[in-house]
Formats: C-alpha cells, sequence, structure tokens
C-alpha cells in the first residue's frame, strides 16, 4: 500500500507539473504581451523611450524576456565603459554586435541608442517558474551589510501571547513556527511559495499574498511589541520579515529590538481563499445535510409521491438556469429581511451568510439527490437485500445494514473532492452577492492579462483537483473492504 | 406417505403480475401438499413459475405481483392472510428459509460474513453478540469452512463460489427453519462443487430434520436428492409423485419430453432431443391443455378444455386428458422406456 501511495504522489505531481507547464508555454508564447499593459494606467502617461523602456522592463519582470539596456550591456562586458557608452563608438558596436551573436535582437530607441532584448524559450520559462516556486527559509537568508554580526540560528521561544513558538534569526521571517486563534491554528513561514507578483491588477504584491491576505479595513488591536512598547497597532507581529538595518526608522526601532520589523496588519475580512472557503465549505455540509436524507427517503418510496416530489425538485433546478434561480430565491429571501449584498452588513452579521450558502447549497443538492436515489435504488435490487429479506430482516435493518453502506461508497469517494474543490469559490453567486472571495479571480485574471495570477491559480486548482482525487481513493481503503491499494493486485 | 404430517399446503394458488398495465397470470390454480422431512423437487423449464410458487410461502413476491387467490397453509398458520412485512418477518429466515441460485451475490459485500450469519441469530434467537458469534462460528465449521474463527471477519470476497454457497447454507439454516427452499442452489456451481453442495445440504437435512423444496431445472440433481417431484409447466404442477414414478412410469407428455431430453439417455452423433415451439403466452388466458401446441400426442380436446389431475396411484399425479378413460393408449415414447437401465448403463459405461 505504501508503495501503491507513493506511486500516486509521484504521478499526481508529475501530473500537475505537466498541467502547469503546458499554461505558462501557453500564457508567454501564444499570447500577444503588449496585452498586459490593457489595463495597465501608468504606460498610458508615457510616450517614446520612456514608454519603450517601460514596456520592456515589465516584460522581463514578468519573465517574458531579457531585457538589457546599453549601459547594463557595457558594464558587463567592457573594460571601457565610457567610450562603450558612446553610440556609434567601435567599443559601443563591438559590444552590441556581442549581444547580436548571444542571440539577442538589437533595437534601437529614439535617440539612437541600442538595446538587446531576448526572449525566453518555453524550456527557460518552465525552469525559472520552477526554480523559483518553492522557497525555503533559512537562516543564512538575510544578507545585510550594515549588521554584520546578525546571529545566525533557530530558538524556540514565547511569542508575545505566550505561545511556543520556533524563531530563526537571520531567516526571511521571525516566526518559522507559530501558534494562534486563526484557521488552521499552526502555521509556518518555512516553507513559501513564489509564484512571482501580480500584473496589472495589484500590483506589485506577490499573487499568493493577494489571494491568502486578509481584506478590507485594518483592525487595531493593543499589541504589545518586542521592545516593551504596549500601543494600538494592526501589527501581525507573526509575520513580520526582516528589514534592512538601512531602511529602519525611528518608529521600527521604538517598537522593535531587532531587524524583524516588516509586518504585515490584521485585516477585518479574511483573505479570498478564506472567504470562499467558508462558503464552500457550509454550503456542502448543508447540501450533504438536505440531499442525503432526501435521496434516501426517494429511494425508500421509490414510485410513491414522495419520490415523484423529490424528482420534480430535481428537475426543477436542472430545467431552471442556475442564474435565475439564485436571484429567485434571493428575492425570496429579502422577503425575510434579508440583504441582497453580501457587504452591507458585511462578515460580522450572521445574515450575510444565510442567503449565499442557501443557494449554493441547493444548486448542488439536485445532483447529489439524483446520485444517492440511483445508487440506493441499484442497491435494493441487488441479490444480496433479497436474501437479507428472506433471512427475515425488516425492511429498515435491511436498509441500514446493508444497502446504505453500499450506496454510500461512490459518494464518500467524491466528498474530499467536493471539500477540498469548495475553495475555488462559484463564480456566479460570488458575484450576485457581491462576495470578495476567489470565485472571481481567475475570470478577472485571464480578463486583465494576469498571466502570473492565472498560473498561481492554475497551479493551485489542479493540485487540489488531483490530490483530492488522491485522498477519495485513500478513504476508500478504509470504507471498503474489497479495496485494497496494492501494486501487486489480485485477492483469491 | 399419506400418513406423514403436512407441513405446507397450497390449494388453488393464483399468482397474478401487473406487467406495463397488463395482467400476467403466472401461476394457475397450483395446488400441492408438503410432507414433513420430505426433499421435494419442483422442475420445469424457465418461466414455468417454479421460482414464483415459492416465493408465495414466503412473501417475496415482486412488488407488482400478488397471491389473487388460493390458500397456502403453513403448520396452521394461514400464509395468504399475511399482509405487513412485519408478520412475515416471524416467518422468514425463522420458519422457512430460502437459498439462492447466486452465492456470489447473495451476500453483501462490504460486511463480514461473520457479521452476516450473526445478524440473523441476533434477530431471531435474541442472542447477544458473543453468543451468536460463537453460534456463528459453530454452523460455519458445520458447513464445511475450515478454521472459521480466523475466517468469521472475512468479507465474501475472500471466498470462493462454493465457500460462499456453503455460508449462504449456513445463513439460512442459522435459525433451524423447518422448510429450506433452494431456489437452484447449484446452478451458478462448476459440477464437483455442485455434488459437494448437495451432499451438505443432504447431510445437513439428516441432522436438522427439515423439509427441502428444491428447485431446479436439472434432472439429475433431482434424481440425487428429492424424494417427490413436482413437475411445472406454464404457471401448473402438470405431474407429480415420487421420484420412482416421474422417472420410470411419467404419464404427462411434458414430462416425457423432459426426459427425452435428458443429455445422459442421448446417443453420440445424433442430436439431442429439443421440446419444439415455445410455451404459451401468459398474458392470455390459456384455453385447454398449456402443452397441447408443443404435444405430438395432442388430442382435439386438449386444445379445448383444461384437464383434470388425475390420480394415478396414491402418490401420483398427472393432468393430461392421456389418463382420460376415453383417450386412446399411448405408449411411452422409446426414448424414455427401460430409462433405468439406460441411465443404469451411462453411470457404468462412465466407470468402465
Amino acid at each position: 500500500m505504501k508503495k501503491y501511495i507513493i506511486n500516486r504522489v509521484i504521478r499526481s505531481i508529475l501530473a500537475i507539473l505537466l498541467v502547469v507547464s503546458i499554461a505558462i508555454v501557453m500564457l508567454f508564447t501564444m499570447i500577444s504581451r503588449t496585452l498586459v499593459f490593457e489595463q495597465d494606467a501608468t504606460i498610458k502617461k508615457l510616450s517614446g523611450d520612456k514608454r519603450t523602456i517601460y514596456a520592456y522592463n515589465k516584460w522581463e519582470d514578468l519573465g517574458y524576456l531579457d531585457f538589457e539596456q546599453m549601459s547594463a550591456m557595457c558594464k558587463e562586458e567592457s573594460k571601457d565603459f565610457g567610450s562603450c557608452m558612446i553610440t556609434g563608438s567601435d567599443e559601443n558596436n563591438r559590444v552590441v554586435s556581442l549581444y547580436k551573436d548571444k542571440g539577442y535582437t538589437i533595437q534601437y530607441l529614439n535617440d539612437g541608442t541600442p538595446f538587446a532584448s531576448r526572449d525566453y524559450t518555453a524550456l527557460e520559462l518552465i525552469s525559472k517558474f520552477y526554480s523559483r516556486l518553492i522557497k525555503i527559509d533559512n537562516p543564512t537568508f538575510v544578507k545585510d551589510e550594515d549588521n554584520k554580526d546578525l546571529k545566525r540560528g533557530y530558538s524556540i521561544g514565547l511569542d508575545h501571547n505566550n505561545l511556543p513558538a520556533i524563531m530563526c534569526s537571520g531567516c526571511e521571517y521571525q516566526y518559522q513556527l507559530y501558534v494562534d486563534g486563526k484557521f488552521p491554528f499552526i502555521h509556518q513561514n518555512i516553507f513559501r511559495l513564489d509564484f512571482g507578483h501580480s500584473f496589472p491588477t495589484s500590483q506589485g504584491i506577490p499573487t499568493i499574498d493577494v489571494i491568502s491576505t486578509g481584506q478590507g479595513k485594518t483592525v487595531n488591536k493593543q499589541v504589545k511589541f518586542p521592545s516593551g512598547n504596549v500601543s494600538k497597532s494592526a501589527v501581525d507581529l507573526h509575520t513580520c520579515k526582516y528589514k534592512a538595518s538601512s531602511t529602519l526608522d525611528h518608529l521600527d526601532k521604538n517598537k522593535f529590538n531587532n531587524n524583524y520589523a516588516n509586518c504585515q496588519s490584521n485585516y477585518d475580512s479574511p483573505s479570498m481563499i478564506s472567504t470562499s472557503y467558508m462558503f464552500g465549505i457550509l454550503s456542502i455540509l448543508l447540501s450533504y445535510l438536505i440531499a442525503l436524507p432526501a435521496g434516501m427517503y426517494m429511494a425508500r418510496k421509490k414510485g410513491k409521491w414522495q419520490d415523484k416530489v423529490g424528482i420534480a425538485y430535481i428537475n426543477f433546478l436542472i430545467a431552471v438556469p442556475s442564474l435565475a434561480f439564485i436571484y429567485f430565491v434571493k428575492l425570496l429571501g429579502q422577503g425575510f429581511g434579508l440583504p441582497d449584498k453580501f457587504p452591507q452588513l458585511g462578515y460580522g452579521n450572521i445574515k450575510s451568510y444565510i442567503l449565499p450558502i442557501l443557494i449554493l447549497a441547493l444548486l448542488q443538492t439536485a445532483g447529489l439527490m439524483t446520485w444517492i436515489r440511483r445508487y440506493m435504488v441499484d442497491q435494493s435490487n441487488a441479490d444480496y437485500v433479497k436474501f437479507a429479506k428472506a433471512k427475515g430482516l425488516s425492511q429498515r435493518e435491511i436498509f441500514n445494514r446493508h444497502i446504505l453502506k453500499n450506496a454510500i461508497l461512490p459518494i464518500v469517494n467524491g466528498i474530499p473532492a467536493s471539500i477540498i474543490l469548495a475553495i475555488s469559490g462559484s463564480v456566479i453567486t460570488e458575484s450576485v452577492f457581491a462576495i470578495p472571495g476567489m470565485g472571481k479571480m481567475l475570470p478577472d485574471a485571464i480578463k486583465s492579462y494576469n498571466n502570473n495570477m492565472v498560473i498561481t491559480l492554475t497551479f493551485i486548482f489542479t493540485s487540489l483537483s488531483i490530490f483530492s482525487l488522491l485522498f477519495g481513493d485513500l478513504l476508500m481503503i478504509f470504507i471498503d473492504p474489497r479495496i485494497q491499494l496494492s501494486t501487486k493486485g489480485g485477492t483469491r | 406417505m399419506s400418513e406423514r404430517k403436512i407441513i405446507l399446503s397450497a390449494t388453488d394458488v393464483e399468482v397474478k403480475f401487473q406487467v406495463r398495465s397488463k395482467t400476467l397470470t403466472a401461476i394457475r390454480n397450483v395446488s400441492l401438499d408438503i410432507y414433513e422431512g420430505e426433499t421435494i423437487a419442483i422442475v420445469g423449464e424457465s418461466g414455468s413459475g417454479k421460482s414464483v410458487f415459492t416465493k408465495t410461502f414466503t412473501g417475496m413476491l415482486e412488488s407488482n405481483g400478488s397471491v389473487s387467490n388460493g390458500k397456502i397453509v403453513y403448520d396452521g398458520t394461514v400464509l395468504t392472510d399475511i399482509k405487513t412485512d412485519k408478520e412475515w418477518e416471524k416467518i422468514r429466515g425463522r420458519k422457512i428459509s430460502t437459498i439462492f441460485q447466486d452465492p456470489m451475490t447473495s451476500l453483501n459485500p462490504v460486511r463480514t460474513i461473520g457479521y452476516q450469519i450473526s445478524e440473523v441469530i441476533m434477530k431471531h434467537q435474541g442472542k447477544n453478540k458473543q453468543e451468536a458469534k460463537q453460534e456463528a462460528i459453530d454452523l460455519m465449521r458445520k458447513v464445511g469452512i475450515i478454521n472459521p474463527e480466523n475466517r468469521f471477519d472475512e468479507y465474501p470476497f475472500q471466498y470462493s463460489g462454493g465457500m460462499r454457497q456453503r455460508i449462504v447454507i449456513a445463513i439460512a439454516l442459522a435459525c433451524k427453519p423447518n422448510i429450506l427452499i433452494c431456489d437452484e442452489p447449484t446452478t451458478a456451481l462448476d459440477v464437483t462443487i455442485q455434488a459437494q453442495i448437495l451432499k451438505l445440504i443432504k447431510d445437513l437435512q439428516k441432522e436438522y430434520g427439515f423439509t427441502i423444496i428444491f428447485i431446479t431445472h436439472d434432472l439429475g440433481v433431482v434424481a440425487n436428492v428429492a424424494d417427490r417431484v413436482a413437475v411445472m409447466y406454464a404457471g401448473q404442477i402438470v405431474e407429480y409423485g415420487t421420484v420412482e414414478d416421474i422417472f420410470y412410469r411419467p404419464a404427462h407428455p411434458y414430462t416425457w419430453a423432459l426426459l427425452s431430453a435428458l443429455p445422459q439417455i442421448g446417443k453420440k452423433g445424433e442430436d439431442l432431443f429439443a421440446i419444439p415451439g415455445t410455451p404459451p403466452s401468459l398474458f392470455s388466458e390459456v384455453i385447454g391443455d398449456a402443452f397441447a401446441p408443443r404435444n405430438p400426442y395432442a388430442m382435439k380436446i386438449d386444445f379445448e378444455q383444461e384437464p383434470p389431475m388425475f390420480g394415478i396411484s396414491l402418490t401420483h399425479f398427472a393432468k393430461t386428458w392421456l389418463l382420460d378413460p376415453r383417450a386412446p393408449k399411448v405408449e411411452l415414447p422409446d426414448a424414455i422406456k427401460n430409462l433405468h437401465e439406460k441411465l443404469l448403463e451411462v453411470v457404468n459405461g462412465g466407470q468402465n
């Protein structure tokens, strides 16, 4: 079994890498790169050489190409920087042709200054992505010329809340492993995924932070800083990063007794991922709570009026376009005084959640009920049910002891997938209720040519789907005795 | 025979099914007495109503079927009066058990063998889990499972087909029923396993003394296990009697045809005998003798009027106009004359 799982994990990882690689190559080679500026406000203000240089710099940032301006070329290849920088000089021509030979395309600015650029090949694109993907924090991370006697190493201590934490000096993050009141309660800063920065929306922020840090207003709380200073602040001390000594100001020195002063804030609203996940999980829970008993009941009353009512409900949900259904339920809900947009009452009020969760849940019930009813009916006709009846068991006993377990197996297989994939949010419902979740992230990112964000989401969604399938299968080992994952295979 | 106690008596039983707004009469006025401790075989081709008839003894008819006429009495209880499943639960498994054709699918694939045996013991005998387990293990040993303590917690897929049928038998016998209905219990098994299972059933019958109703279309099995045989055709019992009556003194042309089709008496190089035609549709009323269209001995009256059950001896009855005193005398077909000698010859020939 161990061997099977290792095999599956390896294959899953390969599948993820393949999908993400294809996405990267497609995004960077098949879509016109000028499109990334469609929604960029900065470039519209620029013209001429400035515009050209801005565009190439951005493309280099985004990983399209390697851009070299004349000064960079001269620094790299020439001993005589002064003459190299004179356009048309021998040294200048030598360096330029050197770059031409290296495979760079030479272009000229309006003032005649040459510059070189080279598009990355597909292979380079992929290898660049994966080489920076996983960042492991370590005590040698900080390279600060002004702080040569920085101690480097790990220590275990208590944080400002007097909870145990693993801390590090010399790492990017001070807190490597810590505990707090936020889900999932144990947090780490050791491994981080780096997908590059978001552009043009949320410019300059790492894509992973865009979707995973809090939203809304910052929240001020009494914070006891490492220096002993207690004041009202929004700072989340667990997220503090190293700040170079040259940039430390007196405010930082007031609060912190070390260089870990670059901290994130506490926000009043959870991140996009958390928001979507909360809605997703609650709605899945509700949909199973409704659909499982309903589907089972329909199967037991197959052909009777109760079953027919259920089938009518399922057909209604399938036939009515989901948008119409959403607005229908929304209108009904408004009649009960529920808000028609999430931000009206916001995160703090339970009323904000009722309609979206109810709608998300109801939309899922149709499919679930159909399947459960179908599995139940299938199993009720099985020979072992006939034999169980001949044994003298009552309908209820047959149902609870025999049919249920058999019918529920294929449903259970899908549960991890639906729970994990809840993270991806729902496009329509979130838009209708203006919920700041993940649902709109992917379409928005595609629309605004936010390549790094598209890749980030592709990576996250692919990984989640593939691993949730794996979890579903692993779950089966525990509930279905017939399944024994082995590479050898075969029972008697 | 007649002085033995009748354990189950069916009188004029008629079973109807509603199939897509049409009515199908699957059993037409069948009467049969079953004696305590005997083994009675019900034979007939597919669709003749063998299984449907016995399903009425335990209320196991499909939901679109019902006993529309007649009376079935088991040991003083009028089974045809039972309406609810709750009442049936006192009969099923406890008094009358059934084992089905396919042991591969008769057991719940995701419950342990032990669970499936002990749940019946717990339900019908009110024993606790530990006692039930002990009894289940004893039963498993009795039906020939080696090392039952270890195999108690195994699942059906870990058992072979023959072993599973043994478990099915163990479950059926868990509550010491008075009647065991075996609905083609060996059809899905290969020949050597068939013989083992038949022997097991007979051995258990000797020990427990239950009555067996054996449904089969394998006349070889009938000769092997049965005391009495009832031949069914198109929803009726057309002939019944002791095994000797049926095999050596058959009286109904359908029985003749069945026996003629025995592969054991076929000659090498010749085609096996097959009964021409198909059984009548049971959706419409059958006029006269249902077998008449396929019967080379059919007379005019066979197409007009249903024959009554003629008594040939105290134990032997047949439903054919040929037994009417006015009917012409008909000889047994050549193929099944001296069937005993022919079968002996096959057996001996096989040994040499």
